[in-house]
């Protein structure tokens, strides 16, 4: 039997132009679940707007059809989400961390994972199903990677470390079939009392020395600060790399 | 003609003139003294009469160690302790830590915990899910009241499922007024979450800015700011508030916290994956080498055996001997790895910009008067053709 995975994906919008597309990271999961090996049983999902343009980017990646369930503006998707997936008992549901337009705050895997009992793993770059469970690698900053293992089922939130999108095509993308499902529209009371401001660029922030006299915050500006400097002055080849191995491996650079 | 002054009357004509005025306070001295116990007295919040307990032996001695420290220019003395016994409120706040200490987005959140807790005249607290041997960083610099500990093997690995739990079982015992977690993207955030979840509420994420009736969270992709007041549970984006600095706080030890978890997720460990794969600005430790290596295979043998992305110097990439794409320094990348291993790189001020933020430098150079070896935390004066041949051997000895 061929697991049912699901994918949700949202509208996004391009940073630079403010265009309609489809949200890079929400594509990223697409992408993940159509390279998984056995195929499952795809079922992908969006949740708003059925006349949303951005829909038709996700169907040109060759997708047959795309789910809607459809909700106004204001509603909160999360709990039409749980009571469709309910019915679908997905064993994998892919997503992408946060959306690109809305609160953006990455809650709703989070929350569709409690409400149907599955496991979690955050920022996810490959999957691959093994029977009843799922191996997974997250990508950690600096270009780690962690290899992770969760019985199903199980929900997979994506990065953008995951492979890219593959480029979408104009015919699937026309010929794709949007079906358009009934929801209850829950409204948001809370995002009602919210005040929405443009955001402003922050500055980066600068190291400012502080404290001392002048003269010490000068030369802090100016001059190279020191190491805590160890100094080894010509030592033999093998007494130098004996320091050089002990400070790595005290610092936790390097494991023996 | 003029007559001349007399300095040493007019002193005495005006202490007389101003003695009345001051006996009344300062019967037998003009100039005040400083009471330092008066003064903690009334920098401790809620105070009461009982007397500060004395900075332990241990404290006293970090303190020294932290005034003894080479680097940015600090205040000259440790500042004095400051202690709150009966807090209003409870301000959490859980950093991920790193191999038990705190990263700078850490620091940035107890700041940001601080401004909180003073605001509200509160006390705050973090909670340092840690091994059991590993040693705990120093908290009371960075601005915590109370530390709260929670030691248990799992946090070795990762186990986010496990610290969810001792999370939810602190909110249980401490009831604070808010939770504050690093938004990072495998720690604090993704913590942050599922607390949320677990709790049933609403969290603020990427938050901005924050005060006491009032947070800012960046949503809509980037391009608005949401403002909304505070709730439980606050995930702070990078660089959000100030680290807590020139003051130190009690981090005052409460009992370790129990807690039970049924992890789901099985850790597997790093994936081994090629250093020379991700871009140089995101390696974790770079071998670089600049116009004092003339012996390229030794150079690229111990920077693979040690598993260091390679880097170089101008002169290196400029010659041909490394990629363009390599280059660190101003014109070429800004690198902050966790250490930065150097061979026969004199260290010109356009190469040392560009490794300003690593947090360790080691060099290996010919030359004991070169800026690199200022810069470095451990310097070898010594031929890197000679050292590199032996560090690899030795990496492999080590290795088996």
């Amino acid at each position: 039997m061929t697991p049912a995975v699901a994918v949700l994906v949202s509208a996004g919008r391009h940073p630079a132009s403010d265009r309609a597309r489809r949200a890079d990271r929400d594509a990223r999961a697409l992408e993940l679940a159509l390279r998984l090996s056995p195929p499952g049983n795809l079922h992908v999902i969006h949740a708003g707007d059925p006349r949303e343009p951005a829909l038709r980017d996700y169907l040109g990646m060759g997708i047959a059809s795309l789910i809607v369930l459809d909700l106004p503006p204001a509603a909160d998707p999360i709990p039409a989400l749980i009571e469709y997936l309910k019915g679908v008992r997905p064993q994998l549901l892919l997503a992408g961390t946060a959306a690109e337009a809305g609160e953006c705050s990455g809650l709703l895997p989070y929350a569709l994972a409690q409400a149907l009992d599955a496991a979690l793993a955050a920022d996810i770059a490959e999957v691959a199903l093994a029977g009843d469970r799922v191996d997974l690698l997250q990508a950690l900053p600096r270009g780690r990677r962690r290899r992770l293992s969760a019985a199903l089922p199980a929900v997979v939130t994506v990065g953008s470390a995951a492979p890219p999108a593959r480029p979408f095509a104009f015919g699937p993308a026309r010929r794709g079939r949007i079906e358009i499902v009934g929801a209850a529209a829950v409204p948001d009371a809370e995002r009602a009392q919210w005040q929405l401001r443009p955001a402003r660029p922050r500055p980066k922030r600068l190291k400012v020395a502080t404290g001392g006299s002048a003269d010490e915050r000068l030369r802090a500006a100016t001059e190279i600060a020191p190491g805590r400097g160890r100094l080894l002055v010509d030592p033999p080849p093998i007494e130098a790399a004996r320091a050089i191995w002990d400070y790595l491996l005290a610092e936790g650079i390097v494991r023996s | 003609m003029t007559i001349r002054r007399d300095p040493r009357a007019e002193l005495e004509r005006r202490r007389q003139r101003d003695a009345p005025a001051q006996s009344a306070t300062e019967p037998s001295t003009a100039r005040l003294r400083r009471d330092p116990r008066a003064e903690r007295a009334q920098r401790r919040l809620g105070g009461e009469a009982t007397p500060p307990p004395q900075p332990s032996s241990a404290q006293r001695a970090r303190e020294a160690s932290a005034g003894e420290r080479v680097g940015a220019p600090g205040p000259g003395p440790s500042p004095a302790p400051r202690f709150i016994d009966a807090p209003a409120c409870l301000i959490l706040a859980v950093p991920d830590l790193e191999a038990g200490r705190l990263t700078a987005h850490d620091r940035d959140l107890l700041g940001a915990a601080r401004i909180l807790a003073d605001s509200l005249s509160g006390g705050v607290v973090a909670l340092a899910c840690l091994e059991p041997a590993a040693p705990a960083d120093d908290f009371g610099s960075a601005g915590v009241d109370r530390l709260l500990p929670a030691r248990d093997a799992v946090f070795a690995g990762y186990a986010p499922e496990a610290k969810t739990a001792a999370v939810l079982a602190a909110i249980e015992r401490l009831k604070p007024r808010h939770v504050l977690l690093p938004d990072s993207a495998v720690g604090g955030g993704d913590l942050a979450r599922r607390l949320a979840v677990r709790l049933g509420v609403r969290l603020a994420a990427n938050v901005q800015r924050l005060a006491a009736d009032e947070i800012a969270c960046r949503g809509d992709g980037g391009r608005s700011d949401i403002l909304r007041r505070p709730p439980l549970i606050i995930a702070l984006a990078p660089e959000a508030a100030e680290p807590v600095t020139g003051a130190r706080h009690e981090a005052r030890a409460l009992d370790p916290m129990a807690f039970a978890a049924a992890p789901r997720l099985v850790d597997g460990g790093l994936a081994a994956i090629d250093p020379n794969a991700v871009p140089l600005k995101e390696a974790d430790f770079i071998v670089s080498a600049g116009n004092g290596v003339t012996d390229w295979n030794a150079f690229h043998t111990v920077a693979g055996v040690l598993g260091g992305a390679e880097g170089g110097s101008r002169v290196v990439c400029d010659a041909g001997l490394l990629p363009r794409g390599r280059q660190v320094g101003a014109s070429g990348t800004l690198v902050e790895p966790r250490c930065y291993l150097a061979f026969g790189i004199a260290g010109a001020p356009q190469h040392l910009q560009g490794i300003a933020r690593c947090e360790r430098v080691v060099a290996v150079n010919t030359d004991l008067h070169a800026d690199m070896v200022k810069r470095a935390d451990l310097a070898v004066i010594a031929d890197a053709q000679a050292v590199m041949p032996a560090l690899a051997r030795l990496a492999r000895e080590k290795r088996g």
